[in-house]
């Protein structure tokens, strides 16, 4: 097909933080936008569902899908785009592994329904059946994109960096599609990018961002705070640790870190001491440990739905 | 037909040097103990990966146990203080996930216990016993290819 190279880019269960992100490349976003067409893009441009179900099969050139999938009208327009697009790419932390949306999964839809809207509230189809403009069904759980189609690529991150969504673009661009199941991130630990300096590699105590000014130069876990550093993708330039905020994980785990929650657990655990190590110290770092607040909130911010199937999470 | 009793089948990581020899050395002095447990021997309780505690609970264990060397005895110095805190940690997330965290056990068990070793794994097996079948529908998981090819 000649002309210019057709696009969608849509959210399903999101913040709009993704359809944000594209204004962070700046000037060469207007080189991106001469050299496509965008064919549907809610945030962007009028084009309706029906614009999009009269193309035919395989015509979008690529599709860039941001948020988790939350509702049923989420997966039927995930298959809606599939259908029509040559590649379909999980952009964002929630697309790419389930997001912040995703801590969801750790009540039941239930459980959290009531807790919004108190006890009235019934996720029931209104008398007589479905109305034409009844909200979409919530799913059971949030999950990431691959769960429901075949995902060709990802490009992680919340939201993901300018420089990873202008590697997209020029890959895709350059007529040059990425190997499939590629992740436009570094195999690499973010430790590796960061430029702080890893010295003294015990922890003694355990802070929150809030509690503590760290010193510019040093290692946040170092001093103390949980950052997912070691157990993270780099490709983002240690954005959070040079702005003194420890990483959260966003670009989602590296190949060798596996499920990023084991994984920082045991870099924790090799970290936390108090004093010699030994019989005596186990209540004191017994207490360190406790003091992490909320650990499967920390370890799985953005990639709860990917790793941990169902959770039961008692109040308090 | 009689309810069948529930047994409770539990996953035993036992480190070579200490709790594995301790166990080999209740087999040979043929003490009785439950036979619930598949021992796997490892070469240090610091070398399980809690991956290998979730993939075990992911395959139905009712427990795990992780045998290791006594405080100050680790043949490679401090792998057992790590697995303790990692342990720890774990537990912490295990409840939050419905999965109770008595249902994993560290214990230490020098290559001389075998008396130890029986006793231990006993009150483990009748502990899981008494908590009855997990009731948490699905587990924690690693694995889950993020992106799905074709």
């Amino acid at each position: 097909m000649a002309g210019k190279p057709r696009i969608a880019v849509y959210w399903t269960g999101g913040c709009g933080g993704c359809d944000v992100s594209f204004l962070e490349l700046g000037t060469p976003l207007l080189d991106v936008l001469a050299k496509i067409e965008i064919a549907f893009w809610p945030a962007l441009v009028d084009a309706k569902r029906t614009d999009l179900e009269s193309l035919p099969p395989r015509s979008l050139a690529a599709s860039l899908i941001n948020g988790t999938l939350r509702t049923d009208e989420n997966v039927e327009m995930a298959r809606l785009l599939r259908e029509k697009s040559q590649l379909v790419i999980a952009f964002g932390a929630c697309a790419h592994l389930g997001g912040v949306p995703g801590l969801a999964n750790l009540s039941s839809r239930e459980e959290f329904l009531r807790r919004t809207y108190g006890n009235g509230f019934h996720p029931a189809p209104p008398p007589g059946g479905r109305a034409e403009d009844s909200p979409p069904d919530l799913l059971p759980r949030a999950k990431p994109l691959s769960e429901e189609v075949s995902v060709d690529c990802v490009l992680p991150g919340c939201p993901p960096p300018p420089e990873l969504i202008g590697l997209v673009f020029d890959a895709f661009l350059s007529g040059d599609p990425p190997p499939a199941g590629h992740v436009f991130a570094h195999e690499k630990a973010l430790c590796e990018e960061c430029p702080r300096t890893r010295e003294d590699r015990r922890l003694a105590k355990l802070v929150r961002p809030h509690e503590l000014l760290p010193d510019p130069e040093e290692c946040l876990l170092d001093q103390g705070m949980v950052c997912m550093g070691p157990v993270t993708r780099g490709g983002c330039g240690a954005a959070c640790p040079k702005g003194a905020m420890p990483c959260t994980g966003c670009l989602g785990p590296t190949p060798n870190a596996g499920d990023p929650g084991l994984a920082m657990v045991s870099a924790l655990a090799s970290l936390v001491r108090v004093g010699e190590e030994g019989e005596a110290a186990f209540a004191a770092e017994d207490q360190v440990l406790d003091s992490l607040v909320d650990p499967l909130g920390t370890f799985y911010k953005y990639s709860l739905p990917s790793y941990v199937r169902t959770g039961k999470r008692s109040d308090g | 037909m009689a309810e069948p009793k529930f047994e409770p089948r539990i996953v035993a990581f036992l480190c070579r040097w200490c709790a594995g020899a301790g166990a080999d050395l209740a087999g040979t002095s043929r003490l009785r103990y439950p036979p619930n447990a598949i021992p796997i021997r490892v070469n240090c309780s610091g070398r399980v990966e809690l991956e290998w505690v979730m993939e075990a609970f992911r395959s139905g264990a009712d427990g795990v146990f992780i045998g290791g060397c006594h405080p100050g005895d680790c043949h490679y110095v401090s792998g057992n203080y790590k697995t303790r805190r990692r342990v720890h940690l774990l537990r912490r997330m295990l409840g939050e996930l419905g999965i109770e965290p008595e249902r994993v056990r560290l214990e230490w068990v020098s290559a001389t216990e075998g008396a130890k070793f029986a006793r231990v794994m006993g009150k483990f097996v009748e502990e899981m016993r008494a908590l009855g079948p997990r009731k948490d529908k699905a587990v924690a998981t690693a694995g889950l290819v993020a992106v799905r090819k074709g």
